[in-house]
C-alpha cells in the first residue's frame, strides 16, 4: 500500500516535471500562421452594428468596399468598384466590377452595395457608423452595375473618403437582414466575406482565425500569409509578455509607453511606428469657463496655451510614443500647419502669458477647474492631466482644480455643460483634413461646447466642396490659424501607430501609413 | 442480579424512524434542503433583477450619451422595458424556467451561449483550483497540527493567512512577473494553436482538457496543462490557506477525543493515530465549508480570470459590466447565484452521507 503511494506520488511528481519542462519555452508553431494580439475589443462584425476599432480592424480584413486605400497610399483606388465619380454635384456614382462573388458564392453586385449603405441608416444601430452618412440623402442600385448616392450637399470631397470607413463594407443582402444587426456566429457561418480573407474558426473577443481569400482582386495585394489569427487581450501586460516571448508574431494596439519602452531596449523585437492620426487635446466650454466676459475667456484659454510644454507631455507621460500637437491639424495630415507654435511659442512663455491676462483684466491666479476620463483614453491620462496642472501652476498664474469622472458619467455630463475644461481625443475616420476640422468646428458639433462662428462656417463649407488640392490647403491652413487664434480646444498631443513585431516579421512599416488600415494583406515571415 | 444488570447488553438504538409521512430520515434531509436551496435561488434571483432595475433600465444604461431620449424611449418600447416592473419580473422568471435568458445588449449574443462556453471555462478553472487548495490545505494543515506551537506550525498558519488575504490579482501578476521570463504561458487557456484546434473537436465541451483529450494530441494536453498552472496556483492558494487553516483547527480537536486517546493508550505509533482515525473525522467540516467556499472561489475567479485572460464568466462579467450591459450582466450573476445554491445543495448530500449524524 505505501508503495502504490508513493508510486503515485512519484508519477505525479514526474508529470509536473515534465508539463514544467514543456513549458518553459513554450511558443506558437509554424502551423499556426502569424499571430497578431490586440486590447481592442469586436463590437459586431456586420457593419451596420459598429464603429470602433476592434470591429474595423476584421472589416478590413474580410470585407470589399467601393474604393480603398491600397498599402501605403492614401490616394483612393477601386476595391469593388471599377470607378467612382461624381456624375452630378450631388450624385456620386460607382460603376462596379464584373463577376464579382462573396465567398459563399452569391453575388456581389450594385444592390449589395445599395442595400448595405441603405441598412445603416434604416437599422441606426446605436453602436452603428450612422453618423458618417448624414451628407447621404439615398443611394439607389441603378442596375447590377451602377450604383447612385444622392447627397444633401453639392461636391462633398469627403464622401468618397467616407465609403472607405466603417460605413464602408459591403454585404450580402441574401444573407444580412434588412432591418436588424446579424450576430456574429451567424455572420461567420453565412461565410458572405469578399475581402482579401474569410473567417475560419471564430470565437468573438478571443480568437478569430484568416484564410485567404483566393478569389479577392481588390485594392489590397494579393494576402502573403495564408493565415492569420487575431488574439485578443484584456491586459495590455499580457499583450507585451506574449510578444516578448514569442508566443504572437505582431502587438497591435495597445501597449502602454511604459511596455513600448521597453520593449525597445528587449531582444527579438522590434518596435514599428507609423503616421499619427490621434489627437489628444483640451476642450473650452465657451460659456461655462472661467472669466467674466469673452475677452476675458479667450486672455485665459491664450494664456493657457501659453503656459504649456507639450515636449516634456511627450517625452515625460508618453515616453516619446506621442509627439507635441502644435495645430488642429496634426502633424503629416495635407495641409498641417503649426499655428499654435507660432502664436504661443514652443515652451511656456510666462511673460506672455501674463500679458494676455492683464491686457483683459483678469484676476491672478486664476482657478481652473479642469476634467479629465481616466478610462477611455489609456491608463496615462492621469499622468498626462497632473502634468499639465504643474505645468500650469508653475507659472503663478493659474490655480487648477483637477476632476476626474468615469467614461459614460463623462460622456454625458460633457454635453450638458458639466464641464468648463475638459480632456478629449480623436482618432479619425479618414485621412483628410476635414476630418479634423468639420466634427469639431462646424454648427452643432461634437464638441458641445457652444462655439458657433460664421467665418469658420463658410470656410469649412468652402474647403468640403473645393476640388482643387492646393486652394484646399490654403484654407486649410486659414482654418488651423483661426483654431489658433479662438481657441475652441487646446491641441496637445498627437499620436503615432505604433506596433510591435518579431524580428522575423516583414511588412509592419509598410501598412502602419496614413491611412489608418491595418492590413494583414501586408504580414509575412521573413 | 446488578452483576447481570451491568454486562447486559445495551438496548440497540432506536431505529430511526420513518416520518409520519412515510420519509427515512435521510430523505427527509434532502427534501427539507432541497426545499430551502430553491427559494434561496429565487430570492437571489429577484434580487439581481430589482438591483439591475434600481440603476435604470438595460437600454439608457448601454446607450445613454449616443442616443436621443426619444430614441431611447422608442428602443425600450420594443425590448418592452416600458412595461410595468411585475410585468418583466414575471416574463423574466417564466424566461428562466424555460431556459430563455435572452440576447446580450450590445453584441448580440444569446445568454445561454455564454453559460455554455465560458461557464466551461470557469468551472475548468474551479477544479484545478480546488485541486491546488486541496493539495496545499490537506497535507499542510496536517503537518501544522502536528506540530502544533513550533516553527512549522507557526510558519503554516502565517502562510495560510498570507494565501488568503493576499488579493489574488496580486499573487496572480507576482506568480506572472516569476514565470513569464522563462516563457511560461501566462494568458488565455492554451496557445494560439491548440485552440484553434480544439474548436474542430465533436463533440466540444468547452473543457479545455477534456476536447484535447478527444483530440488525441499530447502535445495540446500538455499545453493546456501548462496554461492552467498559474491560474489555478492563484485561486487555489485563496481556498487553500482557509482549508489550512480549518484542518489543522479540526485535527486538533480531533486528537483531543477519547478514542484518539484510547488508540494512543493501545500503542498505536502516532503517525497511524493521526492518519487512520484522526485526520478522516477532521475532514467532514472541511467538506461543509467547501459548499461556502464555492463563494468565494466564484468571486475569486472574476479576478484571476481577468488577470490571466482565462474566458470564463468572471472575465465576461467584466467584459459586460465595463460596456454597462446589464442584460447581459443579469443572466450572468443569476448563473452565478444558482451555481452558489445547487451547490450548497450538493454539498449538503455529501454531507449527509458522509457524516449520519447530520440526518438527524
Amino acid at each position: 500500500m505505501k508503495n502504490t503511494r508513493r508510486g503515485v506520488v512519484l508519477l505525479a511528481g514526474m508529470a509536473l516535471v515534465g508539463i514544467a519542462a514543456a513549458g518553459c519555452g513554450a511558443g506558437k508553431t509554424s502551423e499556426e500562421g502569424l499571430i497578431v494580439g490586440t486590447t481592442d475589443k469586436v463590437i459586431s462584425i456586420d457593419p451596420a452594428g459598429a464603429y470602433d476599432n476592434g470591429s474595423m480592424q476584421i472589416q478590413t480584413q474580410v470585407f470589399s468596399y467601393l474604393l480603398n486605400f491600397p498599402e501605403g497610399s492614401t490616394e483612393l483606388t477601386p476595391d469593388a468598384a471599377e470607378k467612382c465619380e461624381f456624375s452630378q454635384p450631388t450624385e456620386f456614382t460607382c460603376t462596379m466590377k464584373d463577376g464579382l462573388t462573396f465567398a459563399n458564392g452569391n453575388p456581389l453586385t450594385a444592390k449589395s452595395v445599395a442595400f448595405s449603405y441603405q441598412r445603416i441608416v434604416d437599422i441606426d444601430d446605436p453602436n452603428g457608423p450612422v453618423s458618417l452618412l448624414t451628407n447621404m440623402k439615398s443611394v439607389e442600385a441603378k442596375d447590377d452595375k451602377t450604383v447612385v448616392f444622392t447627397l444633401n450637399s453639392p461636391n462633398d470631397q469627403t464622401f468618397p473618403q467616407v465609403l472607405v470607413t466603417s460605413a464602408g463594407p459591403i454585404v450580402d443582402e441574401l444573407t444580412y437582414p434588412a432591418d436588424k444587426v446579424l450576430d456574429d456566429a451567424a455572420a461567420v457561418k453565412a461565410n458572405a466575406f469578399s475581402g482579401p480573407y474569410t473567417i475560419g474558426t471564430y470565437q468573438k473577443n478571443q480568437l478569430a482565425e484568416f484564410k485567404a481569400n483566393p478569389d479577392y482582386d481588390g485594392a489590397f495585394n494579393k494576402p502573403k500569409a495564408d493565415k492569420v489569427t487575431m488574439k485578443y487581450y484584456k491586459d495590455s501586460n499580457n499583450l507585451k509578455l506574449d510578444i516578448e516571448n514569442g508566443n504572437i508574431d505582431v502587438a497591435w494596439r495597445s501597449l502602454t509607453p511604459t511596455d513600448i519602452a521597453s520593449l525597445e531596449k528587449a531582444d527579438g523585437v522590434k518596435v514599428h511606428v507609423g503616421a499619427g492620426g490621434e489627437l489628444r487635446y483640451m476642450v473650452f466650454n465657451l460659456k461655462t469657463m472661467p472669466g467674466d466676459d469673452d475677452d476675458q475667456k479667450l486672455a485665459i484659454r491664450k494664456a493657457m496655451a501659453s503656459s504649456i510644454d507639450r515636449a516634456e507631455l511627450a517625452e515625460q507621460v508618453y515616453k516619446g510614443t506621442y509627439a507635441p500637437a502644435y495645430s488642429i491639424l496634426p502633424a503629416g495630415v495635407p495641409g498641417a500647419v503649426e499655428s499654435f507654435k507660432d502664436m504661443y511659442g514652443e515652451k511656456p512663455d510666462k511673460a506672455a502669458a501674463q500679458k494676455f491676462l492683464d491686457d483683459a483684466g483678469v484676476k491672478i491666479p486664476v482657478t481652473l477647474p479642469i476634467q479629465y476620463n481616466p478610462d477611455h483614453y489609456g491608463s496615462n491620462s492621469d499622468q498626462e492631466y497632473n502634468a499639465i496642472k504643474r505645468q500650469l501652476e508653475a507659472s503663478g498664474l493659474f490655480t487648477v482644480k483637477l476632476e476626474s469622472t468615469e467614461w459614460d458619467t463623462y460622456s454625458e455630463e460633457r454635453v450638458n455643460d458639466g464641464y468648463p475644461i475638459f480632456q478629449l481625443g480623436w482618432f479619425p475616420d479618414f485621412p483628410d483634413a476635414d476630418n479634423y476640422l468639420t466634427p469639431f468646428l462646424a454648427p452643432k458639433n461634437f464638441l458641445e461646447s457652444h462655439y458657433e462662428d460664421d467665418v469658420t462656417t463658410k470656410l469649412l463649407d468652402d474647403e468640403r466642396t473645393d476640388g482643387d488640392q492646393t486652394s484646399r490647403e490654403a484654407t486649410f491652413k486659414e482654418l488651423q490659424d483661426r483654431v489658433a487664434e479662438q481657441l475652441p480646444i487646446l491641441p496637445l498631443l498627437s499620436g503615432a501607430q505604433i506596433a510591435v513585431a518579431g524580428d522575423d516579421i516583414a511588412g509592419v512599416e509598410k501598412t502602419l501609413d496614413a491611412a489608418f488600415k491595418f492590413r494583414f494583406t501586408s504580414l509575412s515571415k521573413k | 442480579m446488578a452483576t447481570a444488570e451491568i454486562f447486559a447488553p445495551p438496548e440497540p438504538p432506536e431505529t430511526p424512524a420513518k416520518s409520519s409521512v412515510g420519509f427515512s430520515p435521510l430523505t427527509r434531509y434532502l427534501l427539507v434542503r432541497l426545499a430551502l436551496v430553491l427559494p434561496m435561488i429565487w430570492v437571489l434571483v429577484t434580487m439581481v433583477f430589482i438591483l439591475m432595475r434600481v440603476i435604470g433600465d438595460p437600454i439608457t444604461s448601454a446607450s445613454a450619451g449616443r442616443l436621443t431620449s426619444e430614441q431611447i424611449a422608442e428602443r425600450k418600447a420594443d425590448a418592452g422595458f416600458d412595461r410595468p416592473i411585475l410585468v418583466q419580473y414575471w416574463e423574466y422568471l417564466s424566461g428562466l424556467f424555460r431556459g430563455d435568458f435572452g440576447t446580450t445588449l450590445t453584441d448580440h449574443r444569446p445568454i445561454s451561449d455564454i453559460f455554455v462556453v465560458n461557464g466551461a471555462a470557469t468551472l475548468e478553472l474551479s477544479i484545478w483550483a480546488l485541486i491546488v487548495a486541496f493539495s496545499v490545505g490537506m497535507p499542510l494543515g496536517r503537518v501544522a497540527a502536528r506540530y502544533r506551537d513550533r516553527l512549522p506550525d507557526v510558519l503554516l498558519r502565517l502562510a495560510a493567512i498570507l494565501f488568503y488575504a493576499a488579493p489574488v490579482f496580486f499573487v496572480g501578476l507576482l506568480l506572472k512577473l516569476a514565470f513569464a521570463p522563462f516563457g511560461w504561458p501566462v494568458a488565455g487557456r492554451a496557445s494560439t494553436g491548440a485552440e484553434l484546434a480544439l474548436q474542430d473537436v465533436s463533440p466540444q465541451t468547452h473543457i479545455m482538457l477534456f476536447d484535447a483529450i478527444l483530440y488525441g494530441n499530447t502535445g495540446y494536453i500538455v499545453d493546456v496543462l501548462q496554461h492552467a498552472v498559474l491560474p489555478a496556483i492563484a485561486l487555489g492558494l485563496l481556498t487553500g490557506g482557509v482549508f489550512l487553516r480549518l484542518v489543522r483547527v479540526n485535527l486538533l480537536q480531533t486528537l483531543q477525543m477519547d478514542y484518539v486517546t484510547a488508540a494512543r493508550a493501545r500503542g498505536v505509533p502516532e503517525k497511524r493515530v493521526i492518519r487512520k482515525h484522526a485526520f478522516r473525522n477532521a475532514l467532514v467540516p472541511v467538506v461543509t465549508v467547501m459548499g461556502m467556499q464555492m463563494a468565494l472561489l466564484l468571486a475569486g475567479a472574476v479576478l484571476t480570470e481577468t488577470t490571466f485572460e482565462w474566458p470564463g464568466l468572471g472575465f465576461t462579467l467584466t467584459e459586460y459590466l465595463i460596456r454597462r450591459d446589464f442584460l447581459a450582466v443579469q443572466g450572468i450573476v443569476t448563473l452565478l447565484a444558482v451555481v452558489v445554491g445547487v451547490t450548497s445543495f450538493l454539498i449538503d448530500v455529501i454531507v449527509a452521507f458522509v457524516d449520519p449524524r447530520v440526518r438527524f
